[in-house]
């Protein structure tokens, strides 16, 4: 073994072992690098009472009721991971991306039996973009509502479209 | 290390091939301007593609032009990382000499496109999610990159030896490795408020070509951008030795004369 | 265009960091390359002197 291999051995043998380290801690603190909790996690395991948490889902179409309180907008909606839902209650201005259907994060502390009260309320958005004269085109002929559930995949669309010209083209 | 005969072929002939500075001048006296020149057509034209002539998306509206100068950043940062490591494996292991240099020019380029990638995913993030910052595991291990490379460029200044510096740089460099599959994993191992990838090596990409034929142009232009800024500071570095040497070597015939 | 303001600082962050990048490199370029053609015409001259 001449001394370079000896070095390159030395030198992936240590980047190996620092990674299983890091693996093993990352692994450890899994729960606590997660950024909110599903509806269903919080159901099954309520947290403390006075603790702040995140709570993140999609929100349920036709669940959104705004009301005015003075001046602060009241905003009250249901988020769901499929599984459960829970109602929450969030005082302010929402995000511009906030819609149903829209996947958002709250932050807040929760008491079983009342609503969420959330503090903060931020807007996920998906990895599928696609362009506003698209989605205007979809909503109105049916294909999709983006209050229930993810817009179809790129491909897709593009044979969605060849499929309209098609039955257009036999009619 | 044994001799090699003559006539035999040489192992790692390949990576001694640019070991020589003089030949790595004369590599970079095309490869320079050739680079720059591309890289500028290709920003141009994306520039203008994604600002004008690129859709809006239907839930982000005109926020998603932003992700034509975030995406190309945050896979920068971790590629320009990923050739610091690889300059610190090749300066460790065969001592290659141009490594270290590199990784000493490599090093700020990283810092500065990490940093623009933090920032523009703020400015994208304020409009869309409503948070400048958030604490999810995407965007910590991306600021754990960031201070990696400000550590890389410290270490390398921290010793009055260059040569341990260098060596401590590259140990850093080799070891900071592990951020890299944490941070392009982040989105899927644990929730994050971050959105998956739209581009990975296994799914087709969740993006109509007119979004995506703008993106790659952008993404063309900066690695074009990132590999000629690279090798024009190189080139610089090399300059730079050499003129420092013919300044001592003066000196040193000068006091011979005296 | 909607949010125009942090379209407008992203594209300007990025591109003036890069410009500043570049006139840097070309700077440092420029600098060496005169210090090495000063360095070369002195010692030429040293050695048609002696």
């Amino acid at each position: 073994m001449t001394r370079k291999s000896r070095r390159l051995w030395l030198v992936l043998s240590c980047l190996a072992c620092f990674a299983v380290a890091s693996g093993l801690v990352l692994n450890a603190f899994s729960s606590s690098i997660v950024f909110f909790m599903a509806p269903s996690q919080i159901l099954r395991e309520p947290p403390a009472v006075d603790r702040v948490i995140r709570l993140g889902g999609m929100v349920v179409a036709g669940s959104l009721k705004r009301s005015l309180e003075g001046q602060t907008p009241i905003n009250q909606f249901d988020i769901t991971d499929g599984q459960a839902a829970i109602a929450v209650r969030y005082e302010g201005i929402l995000p511009d991306l906030f819609r149903e259907g829209q996947s958002v994060v709250a932050l807040g502390t929760y008491l079983k039996g009342s609503p969420f009260s959330a503090s903060e309320v931020l807007a996920k958005h998906d990895e599928t973009y696609m362009p506003k004269e698209v989605a205007d085109a979809l909503r109105k002929s049916g294909k999709w509502d983006p209050r229930f559930g993810k817009p179809p995949s790129a491909e897709s669309l593009d044979s969605m479209a060849r499929h309209d010209t098609d039955a257009q083209a036999h009619r | 290390m044994p001799e090699t005969l003559p006539g035999q072929p040489v192992k790692g002939a390949f990576l001694h091939r640019f070991a020589n500075p003089g030949r790595f001048l004369r590599l970079a006296h095309w490869l320079f301007p050739l680079l720059s020149a591309s890289s500028g057509i290709f920003l141009t034209i994306g520039m203008i593609w994604a600002l004008w002539f690129s859709p809006a998306d239907w839930q982000q509206g005109d926020a998603v032009r932003i992700m034509y100068l975030h995406v190309p950043m945050a896979m920068l940062a971790s590629g320009g990382y990923a050739a610091l490591a690889l300059c610190g494996v090749l300066s460790l292991v065969w001592k290659h000499p141009l490594a270290d240099l590199a990784a000493v020019e490599i090093g700020p380029v990283g810092a500065v496109i990490t940093g623009l990638c933090l920032v523009t995913g703020s400015l994208w993030g304020k409009p869309m999610w409503g948070a400048w910052w958030v604490w999810d595991a995407r965007l910590t291990s991306v600021l754990v990159l960031f201070f990696l490379y400000l550590g890389h460029i410290a270490l390398i200044q921290a010793f009055d030896d260059p040569q341990r510096g260098y060596r401590a740089a590259a140990v850093l460099a080799i070891a900071g490795v592990i951020d890299l599959p944490i941070i392009k994993f982040s989105v899927n191992w644990w929730n994050t408020l971050h959105q998956p990838d739209s581009i990975t090596l296994t799914h087709a990409p969740t993006m109509p070509e007119s979004m995506l034929l703008p993106l790659s142009i952008c993404l063309t232009g900066f690695s074009l951008g990132f590999a000629a800024l690279v090798t024009g500071r190189l080139q610089a570095a090399i300059l730079e030795t050499r003129a420092e040497q013919m300044l001592t070597r003066r000196a040193r015939s000068q006091n011979g004369l005296s | 265009m909607s949010h125009l303001p942090y379209i407008v600082a992203s594209y300007i962050a990025v591109l003036g960091a890069a410009g500043i990048l570049a006139f840097q490199l070309a700077l440092r370029l420029r600098r060496a390359r005169t210090r090495i053609a000063a360095l070369e015409t002195r010692s030429a001259r040293q050695k048609d002197t002696l």
